[in-house]
């Protein structure tokens, strides 16, 4: 037989009072200071497939961000409330979507992601359909800000500024050279990346007069580049343009110097190798004299620098455009969270199209989003010296005054 | 090539493809979860895909590693009728089919006029839906490289919905009507002629039976089913480039279907899209945090089955 306890009202009112005092900070802290909710962030990116390189490195930089500001507290204005990320894996626009519907579902407050231009307009238009705030990291295809979606953001600059800018550098440099180069050959993948950017610096460079000898399209992946190279030899251009990615862009110029093809400059717009110090600690000689127009931070930032350390003395890794261009994502998400004092979807896009953060070290001065895109984002032009990337254009963030044409 | 009177099982047939069609207009009923109708929309997606490989691969052995080529046809046409032309998209439909079923008959006439069989087929088809691709790399009007994105315009006169159900009852019609066809050639004169070539040709064509018209007629049938695949994936995501369109990845999703499901049934493609599509998103979810491990479990899981189900699924059933 079961004894029932005896109870009795002064004995439930003295058992409420000790639960009352337990429920007190004086009581289990812990339980009275809850926790407040934590910010579900969706950091999407392909980190499997063809694209599973700049995808890890896209999530790398998003990692190490949401890692940094939840160990500096969360965001404050929440009361502390951690990012949780949600990664998952696009290696394709329909697997983007998905991936979207699911962060949706799982009460993500905001998207980072896709690196791709083609995955990026899979994945911001299925945001659009739930009002999801979609930071663009990469994709630099202008359509991704040009199709009137009001949850788009991207904070990096895209194809039309790239290559205007890419254009009027070259012909900066050009004209402190006295206007030794007259000819260019431009070498390009064929996705919309490599073929978008061919097209642009087409129509744009004759009309600074640049004589386009021929444009070279080649398929992904392509790992022969013996016949594109004898071809540039009998063309014999001043300059050699590559658009396209790591592997083609290293065999590319790899062929070109066993071949001893050497024009006055290498001019990567976008290109995949020319900013990235894995490509420089890998070809050290090769990489030497290599311009390249691309996304890159100011190299007098001391935040910009920590960072680079801390990425290369993880095991493997290099900084690269991906990693702080994710990392910075995130960052102005953190703002725009903290500005909007809630969590909610609607708020989040109201504080990033009001943005003004200038918390970053891009040479971007404060964000301002006009129809999504971050008006003043703009691409450096970098020169591989010495083992090492350093900026030579604009004047004003340079490192080193450019050498061109190059003595290589 | 008349249809015959119905062979047995017709009536089945039709009632379970009369249960899958008011299962994916009840669909909405039960779960208005954006992923969970995105991924009905994938696996129809891919049914359909299948199917259209089937009539030729399944039902007339003879396998194509290129029907992304049909694909990619229906793709580009409706986003060129759309974007260069002004046509609308439910115009487009049935040019988009006739475009893949135009470029089936050229295939097909010259495959099957010139004899070619097994692996030599599946080598001009694969062949094809590269010559197709570096096309749509250096036409203007395709867009080259860049491709083409279809603008959006979320009503439904332009075939693009604002909700996902629109575009379930869209691809869920493409796979009735595909579940229809496969159920014609199963029960008509048409489909036994063609069974027949697959099982033994020779003999079919001392029986009669007109091989090169009949693989003709299939091709044709291939073709035009894929192309609408190829629609629907330009009005859902709005976006196509050459590999996209012309690549590895959908000839590989049209076949995988309907092995793993079951060559030469009516519901094989069903079936296989649905344990692959299954199979793909568990074992992503199951590993999600270390890339490539799902696909390299995905990848044995497969080669397990493809093993040990040489029918397929069907098949399996079937025995017992």
């Amino acid at each position: 037989m079961v004894r029932r306890p005896r109870s009795s009202r002064r004995s439930f009112l003295k058992q409420s009072a000790a639960l009352a005092a337990a429920g007190s900070p004086l009581g289990f802290p812990g339980l009275a200071l809850a926790q407040p909710a934590p910010v579900k962030i969706a950091v999407i990116h392909p980190v499997t497939g063809p694209l599973a390189y700049s995808g890890q490195l896209c999530r790398l930089g998003a990692r190490i961000a949401i890692d940094e500001i939840n160990a500096a507290g969360g965001i404050k204005a929440l009361g502390g409330a951690k990012l949780e990320p949600i990664y998952a894996d696009a290696p394709s626009p329909q697997a983007g979507t998905a991936e979207v519907e699911k962060a949706n579902e799982a009460g993500a407050a905001a998207v980072v992601g896709a690196y791709a231009s083609a995955i990026c307009l899979a994945t911001t238009q299925a945001a659009a359909k739930h009002s999801l705030p979609h930071l663009v990291d990469v994709g630099v295809a202008d359509q991704i800000v040009e199709r009137g979606l009001t949850n788009v953001f991207r904070f990096g600059p895209g194809y039309r500024k790239t290559t205007s800018d890419a254009v009027k550098y070259l012909h900066t440099l050009n004209t402190l050279a006295g206007n030794r180069a007259k000819s260019v050959l431009i070498v390009h993948e064929e996705s919309l990346f490599g073929t978008g950017t061919a097209n642009l610096l087409s129509q744009e460079l004759p009309k600074l007069g640049f004589e386009v000898k021929e444009v070279i399209k080649h398929a992904n992946p392509t790992r022969d580049f013996a016949n594109i190279v004898l071809r540039i030899k009998t063309v014999n251009p001043d300059i050699v343009i590559p658009a396209n990615y790591y592997n083609e862009y290293a065999l590319l110029v790899r062929t070109m110097r066993q071949q001893g093809v050497k024009p006055m400059a290498i001019f990567s717009v976008l290109g995949g190798a020319a900013s990235s110090f894995k490509f420089v600690a890998e070809f050290p000689d090769i990489a030497n004299g290599i311009i390249d127009v691309n996304h890159w931070y100011n190299p007098s930032s001391k935040a910009a620098a920590a960072l680079r350390r801390k990425v290369e003395g993880m095991k493997d890794q290099y900084f690269t455009y991906e990693v702080f261009l994710n990392y910075e994502s995130v960052y102005l998400l953190a703002d725009a969270l903290e500005r909007a004092k809630s969590a909610r979807r609607d708020a989040i896009i109201a504080a990033l199209a009001s943005s003004t953060w200038n918390g970053h070290f891009m040479p971007y001065g404060p964000t301002q989003f006009v129809n999504g895109q971050n008006a003043g984002a703009e691409p450096l032009t970098m020169q591989v010296r010495d083992k090492d990337i350093k900026v030579v254009l604009p004047s004003h963030l340079a490192q080193a005054a450019p050498v061109f044409p190059w003595k290589g | 090539m008349g249809s015959r009177a119905p062979a047995t099982g017709l009536g089945r047939d039709l009632a379970v493809v009369a249960a899958i069609a008011t299962a994916i207009l009840l669909l909405p009923l039960g779960t208005q979860s954006g992923a969970a109708l995105h991924a009905v929309i994938l696996t129809l997606l891919a049914t359909v895909l299948g199917q259209g490989w089937n009539i030729l691969g399944g039902f007339g052995g003879q396998f194509s590693f290129g029907n992304a080529l049909f694909f990619g046809v229906g793709a580009y046409a409706a986003a060129v009728l759309q974007m260069r032309l002004g046509i609308n998209a439910w115009i487009a439909l049935p040019l988009a089919a006739a475009a893949g079923a135009a470029v089936g008959a050229l295939v097909g006439a010259l495959a099957f006029r010139y004899g070619l069989k097994g692996s030599y087929f599946a080598l001009v088809t694969l062949a094809f839906a590269e010559v197709f691709r570096i096309l749509a790399n250096m036409l203007p009007f395709t867009g080259g490289g860049v491709g083409l994105m279809l603008p959006l315009d979320t009503r439904a006169a332009a075939m693009q919905f604002a909700s996902r159900v629109g575009y379930l009852y869209l691809i869920g019609a493409f796979a009735v009507a595909g579940f229809l066809l496969h159920v014609w050639l199963r029960h008509s004169r048409f489909g036994a002629w063609l069974v027949a070539i697959r099982d033994n040709e020779a003999a079919a064509a001392a029986l009669g039976v007109d091989a090169f018209r009949v693989k003709l007629a299939a091709i044709v049938l291939c073709g035009a089913l894929t192309a609408t695949s190829g629609l629907f994936y330009v009005q859902y995501l709005h976006y196509i480039d050459p590999n996209i369109a012309f690549g590895p990845a959908f000839s590989v999703e049209a076949l995988l279907g309907p092995i793993v499901g079951g060559m030469g049934t009516v519901f094989g493609p069903l079936v296989g899209a649905i344990v692959l599509h299954a199979l793909s998103e568990s074992t992503r979810n199951l590993v999600a945090d270390v890339p490539g491990v799902s696909l390299a479990l995905y990848g044995a899981v497969l080669i397990v089955m493809v093993r040990y189900m040489p029918g397929g699924i069907m098949g399996l059933l079937r025995r017992r």
